[in-house]
């Protein structure tokens, strides 16, 4: 019988050095085959969407070198994001990625985005660090990330992963049945400003997914590229009835509301005009919590429609994908108009 | 094409003075001939909506691209003249790239409008600063100040590119990438009163000094034969050449190719007598500038940045008129 089970120990143990010790193989969003040894423990980001991936699935606490999308200088951090995360300043770094600095970092593997890093990637194969390149700037290559890198941080992490995007298919599919009976004619005509007022989204931008999916439809979706300068007469002509201010930048609603010139908006005469709120990450971003940003942006568009208790969504995100316990008060900001 | 000295003065004021208003007619909301008309004439009928798309927006931005179009052309022809280069426009001297390092600065610090504006202005006149003190220390000859401008531009360029680098990707970057890119979007009433008497007294200025202008075409040596007291006078030109730059370069960004292509389209018009070629300078470049911009707000639902449009169709131009000088000099086939 002793031996049978100390076969059976030895047996367990090899398995378990073999698992420690395994390998997976996955196809990043650039088309590379990337290997990475398992499990891994620590993980440098230089995409700061796809910090918040790491976040979103758990494995925070593994990030030894993190940017963050709309964060360019710690000593601006907000104290909710420092509460988040508070070794924020000792890992937090921007700008173009150091390889040597990344070496020195530890990661098992690091996160890059396809569009800047694909020769900072080059350099870091060639020093044997496996890099994962993302290229998620729609909803469906953004679930497609977060899948991606939960097979690249384990078992528990695949299903944070597969949660999400129930959650996040939860959302989209329950403000669609609510705005389902609106007809073309009868939606919400938006426009998004960007960091001036004449600064507007393209059709290809993620925002401009993020208010169709909340039931709005974008005034600028002809557009196309990055962010486009705009003038007063071609706003004028579009007459949006809402305008949505992103969380970055220093336009405020009263900039648009006092403005002389743009009185003969509908929006304005309503006073539909809104900057979208932030606690960590920006929401109109392609990063995990823009999820709030469509629930957000349906309670301001149909606030009579949509069924969505925010509040309580804002709060569910917060606690199940961040670990993080907001106040009453951040709760208020994210959910209020 | 040499034209009489009656016809040129009429069509120095008419040529500008129609696009001047025809540009009024044109823009993307599409607002009818005889509404615009009767909002330009004060009459009864139209609503707010044109009158305020008419008299707050396209009329300050019109004569706001009419400004800085002759002020970056009179300034090209005469630094041409002054620097005895017909490659050299109003950037020579570095303002240009000391505006767009004080305008950044400003769009990093998330300063809005008039920040920007004074940041562009004040920074261009620390460029020129700093070129007039190599001038006086090292003797204010051409050369000097050339290889000042050269020196100081490098200078605000680096730190232009420093503060690219520290920019907000999300916010601050584009800002100041389409700041450089130039444009009079943001043009308001409240810019127009330091550009107009800029412009003005800088037109006037140019007017006044056209003779000197023509004898300092010349080397110092044959000016200061003729009496001209050439590094005061040249000087004097630079001072005030930059300060129309700067005011200029601070409302609308830097619009690259009008202060070069325009001055030789003018010289060709009505010849190299400064006399002729200021106004005629002042009058295409406001006419090619308020062209220009009426293309880049009407054409598309996004504002094309003039100095794309000005590259697009300066590169052309200056192209045509070098062609035109090697077949002069008869060395094409």
């Amino acid at each position: 019988m002793s031996r049978i089970w100390i076969a059976t120990t030895i047996v367990a143990l090899l398995a378990v050095a073999c698992m420690a010790q395994s390998e997976i193989t996955v196809a990043d969003q650039s088309g590379y085959e990337v290997t990475i040894a398992q499990p891994v423990e620590v993980i440098a980001s230089v995409h700061g969407i796809g910090t918040y991936y790491v976040y979103t699935l758990g494995a925070g606490d593994r990030l030894a070198l993190a940017y963050y999308v709309g964060v360019r200088d710690v000593s601006t951090v907000s104290d909710s994001m420092l509460r988040w995360e508070p070794r924020l300043p000792d890992i937090f770094s921007f700008g173009d990625p150091n390889v040597e600095e990344l070496a020195a970092s530890g990661a098992q593997v690091v996160l890059a985005d396809a569009s800047q890093h694909e020769a900072v990637a080059e350099q870091l194969r060639e020093l044997g660090i496996p890099v994962v390149l993302y290229r998620a700037e729609t909803s469906d290559a953004m679930k497609e990330a977060i899948t991606l890198t939960g097979t690249l941080l384990g078992p528990d992490a695949q299903e944070r992963a597969a949660a999400f995007i129930t959650d996040y298919d939860r959302i989209v599919a329950t403000v669609a049945t609510d705005v389902a009976a609106l007809d073309e004619t009868c939606r919400v005509r938006v426009l998004f400003i960007g960091t001036s007022l004449t600064k507007a989204i393209s059709g290809d931008m993620y925002q401009t997914y993020l208010i169709e999916a909340a039931g709005g439809v974008s005034v600028t979706r002809e557009l196309f590229g990055s962010w486009n300068e705009i003038n007063l007469e071609q706003i004028l002509l579009w007459n949006p009835e809402v305008v949505i201010i992103p969380p970055y930048g220093v336009i405020q609603p009263t900039d648009v509301l006092e403005n002389a010139d743009w009185q003969a908006l509908d929006a304005v005469q309503s006073g539909r005009v809104y900057r979208m709120p932030r606690i960590i990450a920006p929401m109109d971003t392609p990063v995990p919590e823009s999820l709030l940003g469509i629930a957000w942006m349906a309670n301001v568009f149909y606030p009579e429609l949509v069924t969505l208790d925010l509040a309580e969504e804002v709060a569910l995100f917060y606690a199940d994908y961040y670990q993080f316990a907001l106040t009453d008060e951040e709760i208020d900001i994210l959910a209020s108009p | 094409m040499m034209f009489g000295k009656r016809s040129a003065i009429w069509m120095l004021v008419l040529i500008p003075a129609g696009v001047f208003l025809a540009a009024l007619f044109l823009g993307r909301y599409g607002i009818r001939v005889q509404e615009t008309v009767r909002v330009l004439l004060n009459l009864d009928g139209p609503s707010d909506i044109f009158r305020a798309l008419i008299l707050r927006v396209r009329l300050p931005r019109v004569l706001a691209a009419a400004c800085v179009g002759a002020n970056l052309s009179v300034v090209g022809a005469a630094f041409q003249g002054l620097f005895r280069n017909p490659l050299v426009d109003s950037r020579i001297l570095g303002v240009s790239s000391g505006a767009a390092f004080g305008a950044a600065l400003a769009l990093v610090f998330t300063w809005q409008g008039m920040a920007v504006q004074a940041g562009a202005f004040v920074f261009a006149m620390v460029a020129i600063g700093l070129v007039m003190l190599v001038g006086m220390r090292f003797g204010s000859s051409t050369l000097v100040l050339v290889i000042g401008g050269i020196l100081v531009g490098a200078l605000f360029n680096s730190l232009l590119g420093l503060i690219k680098y520290v920019a907000d990707p999300l916010s601050t970057l584009p800002a100041i990438t389409y700041w450089l890119l130039g444009s009079l979007n943001a043009t308001q009433w409240s810019d127009l009163p330091p550009l107009l008497a800029v412009t003005g007294a800088g037109l006037s200025f140019f007017m006044l000094v056209r003779w000197r202008l023509n004898l300092l075409t010349v080397t110092d040596t044959e000016a200061m034969a003729l009496g001209i007291r050439v590094r005061l006078i040249r000087g004097v030109i630079v001072a005030v050449g930059t300060l129309m730059v700067a005011a200029s370069v601070a409302l609308a960004g830097t619009i690259g190719w009008i202060g070069l292509v325009v001055p030789h389209v003018a010289r060709a018009w009505v010849g190299p007598d400064h006399g002729r070629l200021i106004p005629a300078s002042a009058a295409l470049g406001a006419t090619a500038l308020i062209l220009l911009d009426t293309i880049a707000r009407t054409v598309l639902p996004t504002e094309i940045p003039l100095g794309i449009l000005t590259g697009l169709i300066g590169v052309p131009a200056f192209f045509l008129l070098f062609l035109r000088f090697l077949r002069a000099r008869g060395e094409t086939q």
